[in-house]
């Protein structure tokens, strides 16, 4: 596998990060190669979201580096971040809620320069991705349910054509068929050659579908290797339990939007 | 009541109008009410009458170097009033604060620089202030301009609104992390907002002084009202502060001649604390349009 040798496309390497004086995270280095799903596994508070506010910019590393397609971006702002092709989708969607879908769609591409036909070939591509999203283009983007939210946070992060698409929690809240829906364009999108980075609570599920996978706990990387490997492995058992957890496995709970 | 009264209160309202689309083109991308906004629509009628009636400069020629000043100004203040504080925390409110100062500063320098007495400013070539007897009213061309032109302002600002670069000043609105997160930056749009928002306001006052003269006291009184239609119009809805703006400078007008003049401001605000009361998110927004 040649993708295994080459140098990984975002690189972590020993980050520290936090709120404020909060530190959450703890030396953690994470590499994501490409065209690989890449999925950071852990209890809620674990760090997994600290994590992707850092590598898009929102939250500045305190120490450590981060190289991204052979830049350094550890200091970049967020749009430099963005337009260098890594893209964020946050958790609860954070779509403009008042703008209609069409509108957030366009804004996907805001400040990138494409023909008419561009635009439209893009746009197309999403609606092939996601056919719902065509039929709902004039309506506002707050009246979609969760699961086509869902939908349009990506579509508006494909609008870049990004090298490596960051995913936090993309089922949270829908029903199973939704999921199964998310996690599907999630397949397709890498079979176009986007990384994947993404946090998600269906542990299950989403080490199913991942190349690679990275286990957290209280702000710290305490295993990495291959989801297969990671699945079958005690690391996930004691990051869902803690040291003093519960004595059987149970489905971790959901946080809140 | 006669049909001047009408026409004086929507001569007036449609520069209270103005003054609210200046504010509310400030306040989209950056959540800023710049309290110098009135200052700034003082020294655009200021600057433009200097350069106007006592350097004899051409009409456009003035209006433009008018604009382009004040914009810069607005930008000024953005850079050292506003910017330094919404760098330290989005939701700071020092802003309050650093633009009162903004504006005690600018009219504090007007006062020394141009003195107390109003300079009397001609409406462009082909209109005048001559009322017309039109309908027994004693409005004048220049007038009936006035309030043409600020329809078509109110719709040109409304349009810049419905391109990308609008689209993604109303998504900094909503959620400036989230439109980081897809490239946008809001502190550009920020300046760019400032520098027209304040322009915006200079034409304001040049529109406004042939009706009012430029005096330095037209800044404190359109700033209350002109703030007064933003709220009752729902802050960052121009059409809204269009129709606010028309319902206060009627009410002033009908105030004055039922009662007397000395209550017409009395007037105007029990009206605008009337309509908060009943309804804080303004005329024409929805009680949850502010997300914070």
């Amino acid at each position: 596998m040649k993708a295994i040798v080459s140098a990984p496309l975002l690189s972590a390497a020993n980050v520290d990060a936090g709120y404020g004086h909060v530190r959450v995270l703890e030396d953690v280095s994470v590499d994501v190669r490409q065209g690989r799903i890449v999925v950071l596994v852990g209890r809620n508070g674990a760090g997994k979201s600290t994590l992707l506010r850092a590598l898009s910019g929102l939250n500045r590393p305190t120490s450590g580096r981060i190289t991204f397609d052979g830049r350094d971006i550890t200091t970049a702002r967020p749009n430099g971040i963005v337009d260098a092709g890594l893209l964020h989708v946050a958790e609860g969607r954070r779509l403009f809620r008042r703008q209609s879908v069409a509108d957030n769609i366009e804004l996907g591409r805001y400040g990138l320069r494409l023909t008419e036909q561009e635009h439209g070939r893009r746009v197309a591509h999403i609606h092939e991705l996601f056919p719902i999203l065509q039929e709902k283009m004039n309506l506002p983007a707050g009246s979609l349910s969760g699961g086509q939210q869902q939908m349009l946070a990506i579509a508006q992060a494909m609008m870049r054509e990004p090298k490596l698409l960051m995913l936090d929690e993309p089922s949270l809240g829908l029903a199973p068929v939704l999921v199964d829906q998310v996690l599907a364009a999630i397949l397709a999108l890498r079979a176009q050659g986007v990384a994947i980075l993404l946090v998600e609570q269906m542990v299950e599920r989403a080490l199913e579908i991942a190349d690679d996978a990275y286990v957290m706990q209280n702000g710290r990387v305490i295993a990495s290797g291959l989801a297969a490997d990671i699945a079958a492995g005690d690391a996930l058992h004691a990051a869902f339990m803690g040291e003093h957890g519960a004595p059987h496995h149970s489905e971790p709970r959901q946080s809140q939007p | 009541m006669d049909i001047d009264v009408l026409a004086h209160g929507i001569v007036a309202g449609s520069l209270y109008a103005l003054v609210a689309v200046s504010f509310n083109i400030l306040y989209r991308p950056t959540n800023v009410f710049n309290f110098a906004q009135g200052e700034l629509v003082m020294l655009g009628a200021m600057i433009f009458a200097s350069l106007t009636s006592l350097a004899g400069m051409p009409w456009l020629v003035a209006f433009a170097a008018t604009l382009i000043t004040v914009g810069c100004i607005g930008l000024i203040e953005e850079r050292i009033a506003v910017a330094p504080i919404l760098a330290r925390s989005q939701t700071g409110t020092g802003w309050v604060i650093t633009t009162l100062a903004t504006s005690l500063i600018i009219s504090n320098f007007v006062g020394r620089f141009w003195g107390p007495d109003p300079i009397l400013v001609k409406p462009p070539a082909l209109l005048s202030m001559e009322s017309l007897d039109i309908l027994s009213s004693r409005i004048s061309s220049y007038e009936i301009a006035l309030i043409l032109v600020t329809l078509v302002l109110v719709l040109i600002v409304e349009r810049i609104y419905r391109t990308l670069k609008g689209k993604a000043v109303m998504a900094v609105a909503e959620d400036r992390e989230a439109a980081l997160l897809r490239g946008i930056d809001p502190g550009s749009l920020g300046r760019w907002s400032f520098f027209l928002g304040a322009a915006f306001a200079a034409m304001t006052g040049i529109l406004a002084s042939p009706v009012l003269y430029a005096s330095t006291s037209l800044g404190p009184d359109l700033l209350l009202k002109g703030f007064a239609a933003a709220a009752v119009g729902s802050i960052g809805n121009n059409r809204g502060a269009l129709i606010a703006g028309y319902v206060i400078g009627v009410t002033e007008a009908v105030g004055a001649s039922l009662l007397s003049p000395g209550y017409q401001e009395a007037v105007i605000f029990i009206v605008v604390l009337a309509v908060l009361l009943l309804k804080p998110e303004g005329l024409f927004g929805s009680p949850n349009a502010r997300t914070v």
